[in-house]
């Protein structure tokens, strides 16, 4: 449009000195897509049904108030819906903000999942005990009960030691945190599923994590 | 002329008569020796139709260029000479009718003598000249100051004098052979002596050397004289090319041939040195030929497996390669004493070459390993990193880690202890306790120091990089490991682990003492 006419008056007029280059402001959310609204749609599996009730208030406030982004809960369609707004500031609001919801229902807490709403180089990671190693019946639970560990600890230990937090989910594992993070409780709790002891684990874990947190 | 040859004679007969040491010194002497010379010159110029001088120039010649005359002269003369004392070799009888003297009846020894004598008379009768001929030599060789006498038979007065007597030069060359063969040749010797005179005569102008030489074949011939003068005349090819025996009739001829010509004679049982070198070296050259043709020894054949030399065979052979380790030194007692002089001395100067312990950082604060916590972590991820974000960003603001904390209520605890234990000690209670302050070295990197620039904490109070860490070698990660690295590192760690529960040894466990006494009673019998 106007970049259009620009370069035709330059091709126009080359041994006339160029104009100075134009400096526009970066669009805005609302203005991107021909100042069409954008909108994100994440579904709610019913485990997390009520326990988003109960949280809603904590994931309405920072969306709407500090990311700018309109969200609504569709009732009908089970479903958590996000729309831009006039005034988001930057359209990667609109996806961090449908990320957050994401995470949350994934199983995540709110405070975990809050930071990815804060931090731009936090993601999620998923996957399922099966890519790692075929298990079955007897065999997979105990390998769900060795990746927590007595009372959760060994999750938490990893969790603690790497900054990341995790969710196991029946067979499913979620991570959630930097990426060499993610990748360190990631081999770990890939060497849990594969049947190495925990306190293997911990001691790797000691010396990997002082690498990471230096 | 016959003044000439009166003056001639009469120089000749002075030089004779003078004795042997005033040709050595330059007198007059050399005027009348002239003179004789060229008397004797033109006495044998008849004979000489080939000669190029009518006269002996002497006049201003000095004695190379009149013995080169000379020379030229005598060369055909001594050759014709030659031949005819060999035909009067063949036939005997041919000096009698040139000679017209009565001859004994024929034994070797008579005739080896006769013929002495006629070569004697024929020499005499033939022509005055070859007297002279020898007399002129015999004054060419006195003129030249130096030179070797030729030898003649014992009835030659004319060479025989006070320095050179014939028999004591036979003598001495019979026991030269002695040595060389043994005693027996000596016995033999007497046939052979008038054999080599006779070879003499006819080899006038032959060095020592070859009479030597022809001593010794004389020598070896001795045991078969006997018989082969009466053969002498039917020598024939075979005789010499044939076998071995025939050969030995020959010998004669072939002396008086050539002086200097290959003698092929042996004898049944001796062979003369040149046959016996040349029986050698024909033995030698067939071993080569025949090595030659043979498969090489396999010292020679290049590169050799052992499947392809004989056994051991290497061991028998000194084998020539690099040694790549250095020769164990050899110990003898200098080595040995040298050694313990070296130690004395050491000791004395009390200079022994420990090996110092790397001296460790004086306050290497230990890194503070965080200890993992189990259980759930009651900051939410974001407050996690918000944490973190303020203690690299503003360090004084950042709330005190756990490990903060409780360093502080310990060192508050130990103050007040030593307080307490101070004032209790009166000797060394000190009124006033200063108080260390213990800093706590936190662990910021020095890079945030620079960026912000907070005035609060220094960069000297800063750990040092040793202190953070402390690695040695070629550190790898678990992955990076081979199977043998990992391997070793078990067997590290497990060794390290025998050695800790070496030093502490474990407790029995107390079931031992609950037991029943019959159990314990049982145990010490065993």
């Amino acid at each position: 449009m106007a970049e259009s006419t620009q370069m035709e008056v330059e091709t126009a007029a080359q041994t006339v000195t160029l104009p100075a280059k134009p400096t526009f402001k970066p669009l805005k959310a609302h203005e991107m897509s021909d100042g069409k609204v954008q909108f994100r749609k994440i579904s709610v599996p019913p485990n997390r049904y009520s326990p988003l009730k109960k949280a809603w208030l904590d994931i309405y406030t920072p969306i709407y108030d500090q990311m700018k982004v309109d969200i609504r809960m569709n009732l009908k369609a089970r479903k958590v819906e996000l729309k831009t707004r006039a005034d988001t500031p930057d359209i990667s609001n609109l996806q961090k903000a449908a990320d957050f919801v994401h995470a949350f229902m994934l199983g995540f807490d709110i405070p975990d999942a809050i930071s990815l709403l804060r931090m731009d180089e936090l993601y999620v990671e998923s996957f399922e005990i099966k890519d790692v190693k075929t298990l079955k019946g007897e065999h997979l639970s105990r390998a769900i009960g060795r990746l927590s560990g007595k009372g959760g600890k060994t999750k938490f230990a990893i969790e603690n030691s790497t900054k990341t937090r995790i969710v196991i989910a029946d067979t499913r594992i979620h991570i959630l945190g930097a990426f060499s993070n993610i990748k360190v409780a990631r081999s770990s709790l890939c060497s849990l599923i594969m049947g190495s002891p925990a306190g293997k684990v911990y001691s790797k874990l000691r010396s990997v994590s002082a690498r990471l947190n230096e | 002329m016959s003044i000439a040859k009166a003056s001639g004679f009469e120089a000749l007969e002075k030089l004779m008569s003078t004795e042997p040491p005033v040709f050595l010194a330059p007198s007059s002497i050399s005027e009348v020796a002239r003179t004789a010379s060229r008397y004797l010159f033109e006495k044998l110029k008849p004979f000489n139709p080939k000669s190029p001088f009518d006269q002996l120039l002497v006049d201003g010649f000095d004695a190379e260029q009149i013995w080169q005359q000379i020379d030229l002269q005598c060369q055909p003369l001594l050759s014709s000479l030659r031949q005819d004392v060999k035909r009067f070799a063949q036939n005997p009888k041919e000096i009698r009718k040139l000679g017209n003297l009565a001859l004994k009846v024929s034994h070797e020894d008579d005739d080896v003598d006769e013929m002495d004598m006629d070569d004697d008379e024929l020499e005499a009768t033939e022509s005055e000249g070859d007297e002279e001929e020898e007399g002129d030599e015999e004054e060419e060789e006195e003129d030249d100051v130096e030179e070797d006498e030729e030898e003649k038979s014992g009835d030659h007065e004319g060479i025989e004098d006070k320095f050179f007597k014939i028999k004591e030069l036979e003598e001495f060359l019979e026991e030269g052979e002695a040595e060389e063969y043994g005693l027996d040749y000596k016995n033999k010797k007497g046939v052979a002596k008038r054999k080599k005179q006779n070879l003499r005569d006819d080899d006038d102008d032959e060095e020592d050397e070859d009479e030597e030489e022809d001593d010794d074949e004389f020598g070896a011939f001795a045991g078969g004289d006997d018989e082969e003068a009466d053969k002498l005349g039917k020598a024939r090819y075979d005789d010499f090319f044939g076998g071995k025996k025939k050969e030995t009739k020959m010998k004669l001829k072939d002396l008086s041939e050539d002086d200097e010509a290959e003698l092929e004679n042996q004898g049944d049982v001796k062979l003369s040195t040149h046959e016996k070198d040349r029986i050698k070296l024909q033995s030698k050259i067939e071993q080569m030929e025949k090595a030659n043709l043979d498969p090489k020894h396999w010292t020679m054949q290049g590169e050799i497996t052992a499947a392809k030399r004989p056994k051991n065979s290497a061991l028998e052979v000194d084998l020539d390669f690099e040694h790549n380790t250095r020769p164990a030194p050899v110990i003898t007692e200098e080595v040995t004493a040298s050694l313990e002089d070296l130690i004395k001395s050491r000791i004395i100067e009390a200079r022994f070459d420990d090996v110092q312990r790397a001296p460790s950082m004086p306050t290497k604060a230990k890194r503070e390993a965080k200890e993992m916590d189990d259980s759930k972590s009651k900051k939410g991820l974001a407050e996690v990193y918000e944490d973190e974000y303020v203690r690299q960003a503003n360090p004084a603001f950042a709330p005190t880690t756990f490990s903060d904390e409780l360093k502080k209520e310990a060192s508050i605890l130990f103050k007040r202890l030593c307080l307490k234990l101070d004032s209790l000690s009166h000797f060394h209670f000190t009124p006033k306790p200063v108080i260390e302050e213990m800093s706590i070295q936190t662990n910021v990197p020095a890079i945030a120091m620079e960026e912000v620039a907070p005035v609060a904490v220094s960069d000297a109070a800063m750990l040092a990089p040793e202190e953070i860490f402390s690695g040695k070698g070629d550190i790898k990660d678990e992955s990076e490991l081979t199977q043998e690295e990992r391997k070793r590192r078990r067997a590290k760690k497990k060794r390290k682990f025998k050695a800790e529960s070496a030093k502490d040894p474990v407790k029995k466990a107390r079931d031992d003492t609950t037991e029943n006494p019959k159990t314990v009673t049982g145990s010490e019998e065993r």
